[in-house]
């Protein structure tokens, strides 16, 4: 197992971020308070890339961790290995972020087991620790740590909620999607396509998440409407680019790709 | 004509029908009829009379005038199917509808016979109301309809579309009426109000002054005109410029895919009568249509006295701009013939629309008033406690019967409303005040909210009122009933929502749920059981027991959890030895866990008596014997019940209980009982599955038929509460999977439990094999 050093999870060229309100003002009091981040919203609604531009903003490193269920804590903390003849010490990215005063970021925090996830709790709040069991040692977080966890409140079970204790320690955000003229910007930006094209994907996308509740799980999102974007600038036929990055992407259900499919032929000839 | 011949031919139809039935000329008539067919087709039609005359006499006489070409082009089996056909109309659409099928054959059954069988609107109608509701943003109901039309919450369709004889074109054709009626009420066909009314009047300056007091602004609109049907045809026009624009803009696609349609309407369009108004401009929309160039007002008195383009920012100029084509029109030819409009602009139903749009408020005010009621009655329960304790704290005076009539409900403040208006947005109430306590209102209430301020302008006071009087009258127990159905409820009962299709939402609380034990019965069922089916049992048990989990560490790995120390000895002793040592020096817990978690719920209904009955026990056992060599966890219900208040679920065997000899008898005892709510057992053990901490949910559902109980359970509102209840345990996580007995699969099927969901049975013998045969394939 290697692992990156420190210094390659510094963000060095602007990411685009177009903000939705007082999202970023907030999450640089956090970090200024040395307060955890929850960001809370539905899939591609631009919590990763929200974190890179925060990291890129307050130029610390950014250790982004996607949580599954088979992640443990040795995963996150760090492990020995043993390197001709020697035990060595490998950092896990929490580690490599607290020991450097980097941004940890836990995405889909929700996925990981919940006994994996305790290990933040003494990071979280203000003793800003974390034991590291295998080492016997307690590392204190420096002042330019910052952790972040993300979520998707929308389809999960009631077995993966967050517990109150752990998302009472947190500020949360909110980011859904955001409003229909500044998702048109964003897309228009992503993809590199015209304003009008813009502002029918996401008339699409629209139609699509009012379909949330007759049986569709979740609407297109951000991200999906910025790949369907990038396949018509790239020279793909608009009906097909969005049959095969939204329709089918959204749904196995027959009937409810074939409706999809039927709001996409109506927007594009 | 052979007078013998004759006299067969006359008792024959007077067997069919009795001569008393029939006046002198009505029998001289049919017997003309008769005698002037060759002899195989009088036996026909005398066949199909015996077929007709019992259904409706009136039918068997129309039929009687319109059967001779039918009998002169159609051969036996195509005239039995065409009786059929006429059969089928007068029973669904009565016998106007019956006439005109038979007296358009070639429309209707020449060109179904040839292949064209057109499409029917049940067909799509799932695909084209979800379409709908994506492009309209709000649900509407689809309707049969000779006209397409809409009332603002419906839209009405054709039944069927036969215009093309492929059905992706004739889908366009539902896809595009549809559409259009959605922009009938986007661009406000149906004006139910004008700001400015009194300038509006002023400005249009008329004398005549008909239907003043009518409560339906078209109505006094178009009474200030002599010819007020002229005027709203006029105005009619104008919206249908104004929809087909305005789809041109939000539905390029759709609107470049109708051409085909456009110019088949073209060609139907009777040009001809160049005389008659509205078919020159008729025509011109069309030709642009078919084209798809972007609308442009026809020439002529429309283009000359018509703003097009300041409609949208005010909305009373397409009101002046009737009225000013009104004058030159009136002027040049006082009451001119009038030509047909193309039959996608559908029927202008003012007064229909009006009544829906009266009976939807009063629907939303009641729904409002039930939610907000059940939302607040927690609060007001406590209020009414506190209150109770206080009174007998002062004095022992007996308690007012009602303490919770002195509070009241009411709006945030002004001042709290405007922080929480969001600029550019509807009107939505979000809060409300009981007393000093502020309250949340959940989804459903807000959107409930908003079509009340949308309609109202503002939320009435009485609403509220209503709310609260209902909820201080209620006693706050957990299993209330607001409107008794029959059944007592049960204590202890779990209440479930259930959903309803048509308002595209839940009814709250509606059904009550009770978990009931099953008195093992003895027996010889169980041994007799696992005597016959001893061989699958045991094959089953080999096959499972390799499914089991293996908990196990793996050695000399890479990378894992701890430190092999075997293999670690070895190392450094190889490297003392001077040999390179091993560098796969870890242990690492294997996760090939089976974390599963079953649940199988068995139909009890009354249908299952017998042979299915017995399959689906025998089925439960052998399944219970090779989990047990299996490990997962796994509960068995039963579930059954009559009307909302009385669903049941009984149990077998819980998840963490060990299959016993209780169980078996349990299994054994398992009996037919009453009707088949799906809705609520599922929604119950979704819930309880939801819970449980297992990688693997599965929630197994044995059924023989479709859901249906006692009351109004039954038909497309049974099938649509069971899909949604299986959504929602999708959305919870959990894996729902149908198996159905039937004879034959039935349409409904995959739409019900999802294409890849479910398992369809046809003969129940298989059961005990297929069952777990499935459930290795669902699981590894």
């Amino acid at each position: 197992m290697h692992g990156k050093r420190i210094e390659e999870h510094f963000i060095d060229k602007e990411p685009y971020y177009r903000e939705q309100g007082q999202e970023l003002t907030i999450a640089l009091a956090a970090y200024e308070h040395k307060i955890p981040l929850l960001l809370k919203g539905p899939t591609g609604s631009g919590k990763s890339r929200f974190m890179q531009y925060l990291a890129w903003k307050l130029k610390r490193p950014l250790v982004t961790v996607s949580c599954h269920d088979d992640l443990s804590t040795s995963d996150l903390v760090g492990r020995y290995l043993i390197r001709g003849g020697e035990t060595v010490w490998m950092d896990g990215p929490l580690t490599l972020a607290v020991r450097h005063g980097g941004i940890c970021y836990l995405d889909e925090i929700v996925e990981a087991r919940k006994d994996t996830t305790v290990v933040i709790h003494p990071l979280a709040d203000d003793r800003r620790e974390l034991p590291i069991e295998k080492k016997g040692e307690i590392l204190t977080a420096t002042d330019q740590f910052m952790l972040a966890l993300s979520y998707n409140p929308g389809y999960q079970s009631v077995v993966k909620d967050l517990k109150p204790s752990t998302r009472q320690r947190f500020i949360a955000l909110e980011l859904a999607y955001p409003g229909p003229d500044i998702e048109a910007e964003i897309v228009q930006h992503e993809a590199k396509i015209s304003r009008e094209e813009a502002e029918k994907l996401v008339r699409l996308a629209e139609m699509t998440r009012s379909l949330e509740d007759a049986g569709l799980q979740e609407g297109a999102s951000t991200r999906l409407l910025i790949h369907a974007g990038t396949l018509i600038n790239s020279g793909i036929a608009p009906r097909q680019a969005c049959k095969v990055t939204i329709s089918e992407t959204l749904s196995d259900d027959h009937e409810l790709v074939a409706a999809i499919d039927e709001m996409i032929s109506s927007l594009y000839t | 004509m052979d007078s013998a011949v004759d006299n067969t031919i006359t008792r024959q139809l007077y067997e069919i029908i009795p001569k008393k039935e029939l006046n002198s000329w009505e029998s001289e008539e049919l017997l003309e009829c008769l005698t002037e067919l060759s002899q195989p087709q009088q036996g026909l039609l005398l066949q199909q009379l015996s077929v007709i005359w019992p259904v409706s006499h009136s039918l068997c006489l129309a039929f009687l005038d319109a059967v001779r070409p039918a009998l002169a082009c159609l051969d036996e089996k195509q005239f039995a199917e065409w009786v059929r056909g006429i059969l089928g109309r007068y029973e669904a659409h009565g016998l106007q509808e019956a006439r005109r099928f038979m007296a358009d054959l070639d429309s209707h059954f020449i060109c179904t016979l040839k292949g064209q069988s057109g499409l029917l609107l049940t067909d799509v109608k799932t695909r084209l109301s979800l379409y709908l509701r994506g492009v309209a943003g709000r649900p509407f109901e689809l309707e049969k309809a000779t006209l397409p039309g809409t009332d603002t919450a419906t839209i009405f369709l054709p039944q069927d579309i036969s215009i093309f004889s492929e059905n992706d074109e004739n889908f366009l054709v539902y896809k595009f009426l549809a559409s259009l009626q959605w922009a009938f009420i986007r661009v406000d066909l149906y004006c139910h109000e004008m700001d400015d009314e009194d300038a509006l009047f002023k400005a249009l300056d008329r004398s005549a002054v008909k239907n003043r007091h009518s409560e339906i602004f078209l109505h006094r609109f178009s009474g200030t005109f002599t010819q007020p049907q002229l005027a709203m045809t006029i105005y009619h026009f104008l919206q249908t410029f104004r929809a087909l624009s305005f789809l041109q803009k939000r539905l390029p696609g759709l609107m470049a895919d109708s051409q085909t349609y456009f110019q088949r309407v073209v060609e139907d369009f009777p040009v001809k009568k160049e005389n008659s108004f509205l078919a020159a401009e008729y025509s011109f929309l069309l030709e642009q249509l078919g084209k798809n160039l972007p609308l442009e007002l026809p020439p002529g008195p429309f283009r000359q006295n018509c703003n097009s383009s300041s409609w949208r920012s005010s909305p009373s100029q397409i009101f002046l701009d009737t009225a000013r084509v009104y004058e030159e029109v009136y002027r040049e030819t006082s009451g001119p013939c009038i030509a047909p409009a193309p039959f996608f602009q559908g029927s202008f139903q003012v007064e229909e629309a009006h009544v829906r749009r009266l009976a939807r408020r009063k629907e939303v005010e009641q729904q409002f008033i039930e939610a907000l009621s059940i939302r607040i009655l927690p609060s007001i329960a406590k209020k009414k406690e506190e209150h109770g304790d206080q009174q007998s704290a002062q004095a022992d005076q007996p308690q007012q019967p009602d303490s919770g009539a002195n509070l009241t409900l009411r709006l945030p403040s002004q001042q709290d409303e405007e922080k929480e208006k969001e600029p550019g947005h509807d009107q939505v109430v979000r809060h409300i005040r009981l007393d000093d306590e502020k309250i949340g209102l959940d989804i459903k209430l807000q959107e409930l909210s908003r079509e009340i301020m949308d309609d109202l302008g503002n939320m009435p006071q009485l609403y509220l009122d209503s709310a609260e009087k209902m909820a201080a009258g209620s006693s706050y127990e957990p299993n209330m009933i607001t409107e008794e159905q029959g059944g007592a409820p049960l204590n202890g009962a779990s209440l479930y929502d259930e959903w309803d299709f048509r308002r595209q939402g839940f009814r709250h609380n509606w059904c009550h749920l009770l978990e009931k034990e099953i008195q093992p019965s003895g027996g010889t069922f169980i041994s007799t059981a696992l005597n016959e089916h001893r061989g699958v049992i045991k094959q089953l048990k080999r096959q499972f027991e390799q499914m089991r989990s293996h908990h196990r560490f793996i050695g000399r790995q890479r990378d894992g959890d701890d430190i092999d120390l075997d293999a670690l000895t070895e190392a450094l002793a190889d490297q003392q030895a001077g040999l390179p040592p091993s560098e796969r020096l870890f242990i690492r817990q294997l996760r090939d866990q089976r974390d599963i978690a079953a649940l199988f719920l068995v139909d009890m209904s009354s249908s299952t008596e017998g042979w299915v009955g017995k399959a689906i026990k025998e089925s439960l056992l052998v399944m219970a014997e090779a989990m047990e060599s299996l490990g997962d966890r796994y509960a068995i219900y039963g579930f059954s019940g009559m009307r909302r208040t009385r669903s049941e679920v009984f149990r077998v065997k819980k998840m963490e209980e060990p299959y016993n000899d209780t169980v078996q008898g349990r299994i054994a005892a398992l009996g037919p009982k009453d009707y088949t709510r799906m809705g609520p057992p599922i929604r119950h053990f979704s819930n309880i599955l939801s819970e449980m901490e297992a990688r693997v949910r599965l929630l197994i559902i044995l059924t023989d038929g479709k859901p249906e109980d006692y009351d109004d359970y039954k038909g497309e509102y049974a099938i649509e509460d069971t899909r949604h209840a299986l959504i929602e345990a999708k959305i919870k996580g959990i894996h729902p999977f149908c198996i159905t007995i039937d004879h034959e699969a039935q349409d409904y099927i995959s739409h019900l439990f999802g294409e890849v969901n479910y398992l369809f049975i046809d003969d129940v013998k298989k059961l005990p094999r297929r069952m777990p045969d499935m459930y290795r394939i669902l699981t590894t």
